[in-house]
């Protein structure tokens, strides 16, 4: 975590930074959701309290911490509320492995009488070489989280709800891991930030011992695996039990499910956890798809830098990594949007065409285009 | 000092007997319960700790072959989860039950 | 030194604890979701011991795959605590522990008297940077090739034989056509 007392606790406070950085865009994200919903269906949304309705969340948030905390009476009490607190914990895990920008530089510097440095500080909670699976592997545990809140409640409705939920979270974890092979057998690597720098340049391939480069183009996924980021984009929406695919909640024509029983800060909970999962499937599409926090040709980190020439060293990698920290936020931002938009576009699917959606066409398709990919990358890339 | 330095110094012999310990465990699973989903997971149990001997073993010797031999463990317990399930459904629609005594009636 | 041994123990004991409950919790929910603990603790050991990217399979597969089958078989059958749930008998019942015991004990005391053999020189010294998931895969795909394509036809015959068993109409749940 750090060699000195100065790198523990700047590594330690980012940490909690960037947690409580994903737990505040929830009742930002909330309000979105609420105008933007108004505005396509021609509403108001709740516009009365505060400047375009802001404050209306901190009146949620007071609402939802004063309202009676009730518990079904023959429910399991501790998985009851264990379940809320294990729906945080994936989204969070797996936010802290993706890099929100480019790693700060320190140069040695004198303070309290001593040298510290030079650092480096990644702009991420913790990195871990094996990005990917990790990220795979905690949000693998999300449906433990379902089940325990519709076991626990002692409630059919709500165990019915569970049931339905998981058995889509686990179906639709096939289609997300096959869907993002294409990508990495594409960057031969598990590592975001590898996968970052090798999109911050401009689109460039080999055929058959040929470099192409086109100047005006970024290398990004999405130009080489359109169809992986259609499968994994699809099977996000499910993963994070988003509309189309929200049969758990489904509350105008089944009763809502897993959290029936659950209210107040429990439910909230649930959401923070819901919207949690959105900003790392969005974050995942970004940095899989669209180059992170990287901008070709306009703001990479070779160009960013070179508007602060005359500055320290230090200055100049801490203004750089802020610049391109607000590129990534804004590229999740639209992804998050598009999340809010779909959900107040399209109706719900019906539960066996879910299941056929994910079992007979996402999981062929992504099959397909691993084979694909894989193919035409030994062969462009072997020195016939 | 040296019984200290044996409990502090962490070798693979310290791995392989927490091993020991889980597979026992599992062990004790399969033989005392009498719902066949959990002597499944006793199975899962005793797989397991053979898994954490291979990657001890691997790390002993330095090559990786131990940790290939996981892999193909962990594909196998899959599997194996897999159909034990779908027997456990079997039992369960015929006898509304898990226990492991109805396995012998189900020949034929 | 001493970080490797308060580690070590603290994830011994979580793992000795959850697998105890495993297999002494009378619910068989509960037993499965201590399971899933035990198997999270299992993927920080196979982590402490560099082996990143199997604890990460380890997470995948056992945690997030064949425990949430578990679990949701068992609540598919809504079982409640089971009043049986230890197989009958005293002389059995110790008898089984402790064979079960013997043979932990006898385990432990052959490793603990071969410290000399097992305790290798290459123990700990392992590159912490090596490029473990790159050799592994090399390894998978070239010595290995012909059992990875063998668990692969196995896996077929498996989803095969599960969905056969479980939509069987003769065998099983043949009167109750």
């Amino acid at each position: 975590m750090g060699s000195d007392i100065f790198e523990i606790g700047v590594n330690f406070i980012k940490m909690v930074l960037i947690f409580v950085m994903m737990v505040q865009l929830v009742p930002l994200l909330v309000w979105v959701e609420r105008r933007g919903s108004a505005y396509i269906q021609n509403r108001f949304g709740p516009n009365r309290v505060g400047p375009l309705g802001l404050t209306q969340l901190l009146a949620d948030a007071v609402k939802f911490l004063t309202k009676e905390d009730f518990m079904p009476e023959r429910g399991y009490r501790f998985l009851f509320l264990a379940a809320p607190v294990v729906a945080l914990i994936p989204a969070a895990l797996a936010f802290g492995a993706i890099p929100l920008s480019h790693p700060i530089f320190v140069e040695p510097f004198e303070w309290l009488g001593q040298t510290w440095g030079p650092y480096q500080f990644d702009f991420q909670s913790y990195k871990i070489g094996i990005g990917i699976v990790f990220v795979l592997a905690v949000s693998s545990l999300a449906a433990y989280s379902l089940m325990l809140a519709g076991y626990a409640s002692n409630n059919k409705y709500s165990l019915y709800g569970a049931l339905r939920a998981s058995a889509q979270t686990i179906s639709y974890e096939l289609a997300m891991g096959l869907s993002i092979v294409g990508i990495l057998l594409l960057f031969n690597t598990f590592d975001f930030s590898e996968m970052i720098r090798l999109q911050s340049g401009p689109l460039s391939f080999h055929v058959l011992g040929t470099v192409y480069t086109f100047d005006f183009l970024p290398n990004w996924g999405i130009f080489y695996q359109p169809l992986g980021a259609i499968l994994l984009l699809a099977a996000m929406f499910a993963e994070t039990n988003r509309l189309p695919f929200d049969l758990p909640e489904a509350e105008a024509e089944l009763v809502a499910g897993y959290h029936t029983e659950y209210g107040g800060i429990k439910m909230n909970m649930f959401y923070i956890g819901e919207y949690g999962h959105m900003l790392v499937a969005s974050g995942l599409m970004v940095t899989f798809y669209f180059g992170g926090y990287t901008l070709y040709p306009f703001l990479t980190p070779g160009t960013v830098s070179s508007w602060f020439a005359g500055s320290t060293p230090t200055m100049t990698s801490v203004w750089t990594s802020l610049i391109l920290h607000v590129v990534f936020l804004t590229k999740v931002l639209l992804f998050l949007w598009l999340f809010i938009w779909v959900r107040w576009s399209l109706p719900r699917f019906r539960y066996d065409q879910l299941m056929d959606l994910g079992w007979k066409t996402m999981l062929p398709w992504a099959l397909g285009n691993t084979i694909v990919t894989a193919i035409v990358i030994f062969i462009m890339r072997t020195s016939w | 000092m040296l019984i200290a330095d044996k409990f502090l110094r962490i070798g693979p012999e310290h791995y392989l007997a927490l091993s020991a310990i889980l597979f026992s465990f599992g062990m004790i699973a399969v033989m005392m319960r009498k719902n066949v989903i959990v002597m499944l997971m006793g199975i899962e149990l005793m797989l397991n700790a053979v898994n954490l001997s291979f990657v001890v073993f691997a790390r002993e010797t330095g090559a990786l072959n131990g940790q290939i031999m996981v892999f193909f463990v962990m594909t196998i317990a899959a599997a194996e989860a897999g159909v034990g399930l779908a027997l456990a459904v079997a039992i369960y629609k015929k006898f509304k039950e898990l226990n492991i005594r109805h396995f012998e009636k189900l020949k034929g | 030194m001493i970080y490797e041994a308060i580690s070590f123990y603290a994830l011994a004991l979580f793992l000795t604890f959850f697998a105890y409950k495993t297999i002494s919790a009378t619910n068989p929910i509960h037993s499965a979701l201590y399971l899933v603990l035990t198997m999270l603790g299992l993927g920080a050991v196979f982590f402490s011991l560099g082996a990143h990217f199997i604890a990460g399979v380890q997470v995948i597969v056992y945690a997030g795959a064949v425990m949430v089958l578990f679990v949701m078989v068992l609540m598919l059958f809504d079982l409640k605590s089971e009043l049986q749930a230890f197989s009958k008998g005293m002389l059995s019942g110790f008898l089984k522990v402790f064979s079960a015991a013997a043979l932990a004990g006898v385990a432990i005391g052959v490793i603990s008297h071969s410290v000399q053999v097992v305790d290798g020189a290459s123990w700990g010294v392992g590159d912490p940077n090596a490029d473990v998931t790159k050799y592994l895969s090399i390894l998978l795909y070239t010595n290995y090739l012909f059992a990875f394509e063998v668990l692969g036809v196995l896996l077929l015959v498996v989803a095969i034989g599960a969905v056969a068993l479980s939509r069987m109409k003769g065998g099983t749940h043949a009167d109750r056509r």
